[in-house]
């Protein structure tokens, strides 16, 4: 792990800067079944491969953003705003 | 015998600079400021610097670059250091290593003659059975097999490891002709480079070569030796002002995204460039045969240094075994130093075309043998003649008597730096080494490493790369051979991995003791693939690693195997490339975790406080006795720093709504001037915070969170925040809000006396905020009761910190105001049975079963962790967090000890103290539900294996009905 993170405010700073939140996943509605907030909780994909995360610029400008990540080589990703999601992702921007 | 040479015939001598001594070994030892160690021990005569890992077998001085790990002494008490890389300080103390009771007179050595007794892995078979026989056996092998005493007591050690930072446009390491080459390209497009080399100059190889440069790209270059040709080629690169240029720095790793980790004594250097060029050269080659690690066995390259950095002739009589010119070469330095050369052995066939220095040898007319190699060496502390014989082994030729034995059979290039445990070197049938080829992006390669040789090549192909790494022309997958085609007389031939000639010291790998033959053993166990055999016999696992071995280990295995020379699998090959020791990992990073200091820190040190580091704070742990300082509260008035709260401002038109969303409680009917407890939960429902939140002034809340979540929760609102959208500031005054906690019977009469606002009970009751003034300064009250006595928060602005503390401790004499510590705080608020979440829960610990279910309204809409709250109610209670306390007298359990029912652990305690005012042990517990009803009783089991008896209480040990609070 010494890659570096693109952030959108800072520019490409070292991982180290960053904490890790989680990929980026949808709340389920307030009405919604136990186990779909079970799963929110507690399931994540993993993806091999790109895959959509929140991360939280610790030592840097103290910003979330969000970024796509090739998590098999870590070096390939894209970074942008939580507003600029729609543009950049298949997932509609939602309660997160 | 090795000497000091004044003059030398074919080339100029360094200056040797001023004449100093150090110790070795308790000797004094004459040398010259630029000598090494290594370099100034073998001019005094001292042959043998070391003692072998298993065998105890004596070892010199090999290849005076540090490769391998012969020269490991013991430098100033710092273990493990090479000699050979070390320059002399006047007054130095060396010791060597591994040897008792002398590096002369070694009694391990015996197991030198006794090697049919420990073939590899004996430990685990001769120690298997019977079992106690293991502990013993260890002990003695550790003993018996090891490298320097780490001067653990540190008495010796005032070393500061430290780590620095650089970023550079192009880092280049490597500096050798090709280094130098790369980092003047890069410099002429322009950009800030870093140059690295772990020896004492820059140079490399080339600073002991006297061959003509022809044909330089470099026209100026052209016609001069070598040695005096790389000279000015650095002195050209000084002119530059954006080089930066380590000497003495080794890289040992380089990682993602060209992090490069390189160290220079005790700091850390973390570089991270755009392009690194790796130049890293080549070494000699490692040839296996009968004794082949006795002392007066070198390399050519570090007889070469010896003879021309260092002004030291090595030995008097000489025999070169070669394979190149090269070693031709080595052979006329050491003619021209005044050694007699008894003979050079070539392993081609006649029939090749003559080199330069071929030609020179044979006017000199010293006798020269084709077709030949190194069978044995004889001679024991110092070698005194050596065999030789056809390269495919079988019976020797000849035998020749000498003190000194060149190795000039080729190169072995350094992939290691390329490799990094990403890319595996393959054998180039060509070129006759093992070599890397596709790097990841950003990374560019030249030189030696790639099997190139002449000084014209090297610079060429280090400038064209200096120059692509400067201009990031990224090609991934590049291939460096068409670039560099090989002419046929340029290709070195790489002698058999082992000269097969009887005798059963033929050392593969002379750090961990590994031979021939008992690498043979391991392949005839199973041990059939390189990676399985490595683990097993230990090849390349010593401290070189594999530096020296790696090349001969995989052709070996392909051999012993039946594979080709192509099929050549090495082990991978991973960071670290050199010894780093974990002070220099650890180092110092203040900058990465700084040290926190409230604003009354200097007052805690007037007063002669003892700290507690909480995270990144340093707090006052108390300044006297825990214990009477809890009498100070209980009896008269007390003063705690809790400056590191966390302090949040929430405003704004949508505050409410967000407060409803973030905490559990309701905040609708939230009167100003109102403070009330609050607690927060994950969407998982996990009780992990608590502390209070106050309506300051109308649509102004201010909460205040634990030390160690003062970050967590402004970034975890700030999230909240963006992703569901709401209008609320929320404004992070952690550290712009100093704090204290006044508490104690009379702390309102004390108050009293410094403001102007009523604060009777009556005007100010318990859990109200009030805004004042002390000695004009702005001040919040905050009344309420972690210590179980009346007391007031009191937040002001941090500027006025040290002012305000001495202030309040000046006005609180006539009440005998002292100030008092977190562990008197932890004592006070345990007698109140109050929990602290990280301490006495976890990440199973739900509200309701903590005891916090009060804090919780959860008839109101969406807010974090409602689901799971909802689930935890219907699930019901399993365990409880419940206060308790001991008989008078019962010794006081440790935290974290077993609760038990009936023999079986039930719970556990979670804090444990001795209660100052109540004389006894009290404490908080996880019991399970049913053991739980005031009253109740339980076990709990000591560390020492006894068992006290605890009483469940209702809710507090002290002042159950909190009329001290309220009063």
């Amino acid at each position: 792990m010494s890659y570096q993170l693109n952030c959108p405010n800072c520019g490409k700073r070292a991982v180290s800067e960053f904490s890790f939140r989680s990929e980026y996943i949808k709340r389920p509605a307030p009405d919604a079944e136990f186990t779909e907030w079970a799963d929110y909780v507690y399931f994540r994909k993993n993806n091999m491969g790109h895959q959509t995360e929140w991360w939280y610029h610790r030592s840097g400008c103290q910003n979330w953003f969000l970024a796509e990540r090739d998590t098999t080589n870590n070096t390939d990703h894209r970074s942008f705003w939580y507003n600029e999601l729609e543009q950049n992702s298949s997932g509609k921007k939602g309660d997160s | 015998m090795a000497k000091r040479i004044n003059t030398h015939q074919y080339c100029e001598l360094p200056n040797p600079g001023a004449e100093i001594s150090f110790q070795f070994n308790g000797k004094r030892i004459q040398a010259y400021s630029s000598d090494s160690i290594t370099s100034a021990l073998t001019a005094s005569g001292q042959t043998l610097l070391s003692r072998s890992f298993k065998y105890h077998r004596p070892r010199g001085a090999y290849d005076i670059y540090g490769q391998g790990h012969e020269s490991l002494v013991t430098v100033n008490h710092e273990p493990n250091l090479l000699a050979d890389r070390i320059r002399v300080k006047n007054g130095m103390v060396v010791q060597s290593q591994n040897a008792w009771p002398s590096l002369e007179f070694d009694i391990g050595e015996i197991n030198d003659t006794v090697v049919p007794m420990l073939p590899n892995g004996f430990y685990y078979k001769m120690f298997h059975k019977p079992k106690w026989l293991w502990p013993i056996a260890e002990q003695q092998i550790r003993k018996a097999a090891g490298l320097g005493k780490i001067d653990t007591a540190g008495k010796n050690n005032d070393r500061r490891y430290e780590k620095r930072y650089r970023f550079p446009d192009v880092c280049v390491i490597g500096g050798g002709p090709s280094g130098l080459a790369a980092t003047l390209g890069a410099l002429k497009e322009g950009k800030q480079l870093l140059l690295i080399d772990d020896n004492p100059e820059l140079g490399g190889h080339s600073l002991h070569s006297i061959a003509e440069v022809s044909d330089c790209e470099n026209e100026k270059l052209n016609g001069l030796a070598e040695y005096k040709a790389v000279q000015q080629l650095i002195e050209e690169l000084a002119s530059f002002p954006n080089l930066e240029v380590l000497v003495n720095t080794s890289v040992f790793g380089l990682y993602e995204d060209n992090l490069v980790a390189a160290q220079c004594g005790a700091d850390l250097f973390k570089i991270r460039a755009d392009s690194v060029v790796l130049a890293p050269g080549a070494t000699d080659r490692h040839l296996v045969f009968e004794n082949n690690d006795r002392p007066g066995i070198m390399t050519a390259r570090g007889v070469e240094r010896l003879i021309m950095c260092h002004s030291v002739l090595p030995g008097d009589n000489a025999v070169v075994v070669t394979t190149h010119d090269g070693g031709y070469h080595t052979a006329l330095l050491l003619h021209g130093a005044g050694a007699k050369i008894i003979a050079v052995v070539d392993g081609r066939e006649a029939g090749h075309a003559e080199g330069v220095f071929e030609q020179k040898i044979r006017e000199l007319a010293i006798p020269v043998y084709k077709g030949l190699t190194a069978h044995a060496a004889h001679g024991r502390k110092r070698i005194y003649r050596v065999d030789v014989g056809p390269v495919s082994g079988g019976d020797s030729h000849k035998s020749f008597d000498c003190d000194l034995l060149v190795m000039a059979v080729g190169f072995k290039p350094q992939v290691n730096l390329l490799s990094m445990g990403r890319k595996s070197p393959k054998w180039d049938t060509e070129r006759q080494i093992l070599r890397i080829t596709d790097l990841p992006s950003g990374v560019y390669s030249a030189g030696e490493v790639h099997g190139s040789a002449g000084f014209s090549r090297l610079y060429s192909e280090g400038f064209n790369s200096g120059k692509e790494a400067a201009l990031s022309e990224t090609t991934p997958g590049k291939d460096y051979s068409v670039q560099t085609e090989r002419t046929a007389d340029e290709i070195i031939m790489a002698l058999p991995a082992d000269i097969e000639s009887g005798g059963k010291h033929h050392f593969i790998c002379k750090c961990m003791d590994v031979t021939r033959s008992e690498a043979q053993a391991s392949i005839d166990e199973g041990y059939d693939q390189v990676e399985s055999l490595k683990r097993y016999s230990s090849m390349g696992m010593g401290p070189c690693q594999g530096k020296a071995c790696h090349e001969s280990v995989a052709r070996l295995a392909a051999i012993d195997t039946g594979l080709s020379s192509i099929e050549a699998v090495p082990t991978t090959v991973r960071p670290p490339f050199t010894g780093t020791t974990f002070g220099l990992l650890a180092g110092r990073a203040p900058h990465l975790s700084p040290i926190r200091r409230t604003p009354f820190h200097q007052c805690h040190l007037d007063l002669g406080v003892k700290f507690l580091d909480a995270g990144q704070w340093k707090r006052p742990d108390s300044y006297t006795d825990p214990l009477i300082e809890a009498s100070y509260v209980r009896n008269g008035l007390g003063m705690i720093d809790v400056s590191t709260l966390g302090k949040i401002e929430i405003s704004g038109p949508e505050a409410v709504k967000f407060m409803q969303f973030m905490l559990p409680g309701k905040y609708a009917k939230f009167e100003v001037g109102r403070t009330r407890y609050s607690i927060m939960i994950g969407e998982d429902g996990i009780l992990f915070e608590d502390g209070t939140i106050s309506h300051i002034e109308q649509g102004i809340y201010y909460l205040t969170t634990t030390t160690g979540n003062q970050d967590a929760i402004n970034s975890l609102f700030q999230w909240w925040m963006l992703v569901e959208e709401f209008e609320v500031h929320v404004k992070n005054l952690s550290l712009a809000n100093a704090a204290v906690n006044v508490t104690g019977t009379t702390s309102r009469d004390f108050l009293q006396k410094l403001v102007d606002i009523d604060m009777s009970n009556e005007a100010f009751p318990y859990m109200h905020c009030r805004q004042a003034t002390i000695a004009d300064v702005p001040v919040s009250f905050y009344r309420i009761g972690f210590t179980g006595e009346l007391g007031y928060e009191i937040h002001f602005p941090a500027e006025f910190g040290e002012s305000m503390w001495q202030y309040l401790l000046t006005e609180g004499k006539e009440f005998d105001l002292k100030p008092f510590g977190v562990e008197t705080q932890r004592i006070l608020r345990l007698e109140k049975g109050h929990l602290i979440p990280g301490t006495d829960t976890d990440a199973l610990s739900n509200p309701y079963e903590s005891g916090v279910g009060f804090a919780i309204k959860d008839d109101k809409d969406d807010f974090v962790g409602k689901a799971f709250l909802q689930h935890f109610k219907e699930r019901g209670i399993e365990n409880k967090l419940v206060p308790y306390q001991l008989e008078p007298g019962s010794q006081i359990p440790d935290d974290g000890v077993a609760v038990l029912d009936k023999g079986k652990i039930a719970g556990r305690v979670t804090s444990s103290r001795l209660s100052p005012t109540l004389k006894r042990g009290i404490g908080l517990a996880w019991v399970r539900k049913d053991m739980s009803e005031t009253g109740s009783n339980f076990s709990i089991r000591l560390a020492n294996g006894q068992d006290v008896q605890a009483t469940v209480l209702d809710h507090a040990a002290y002042d159950p009905e909190g009329l001290r609070l309220k009063s």
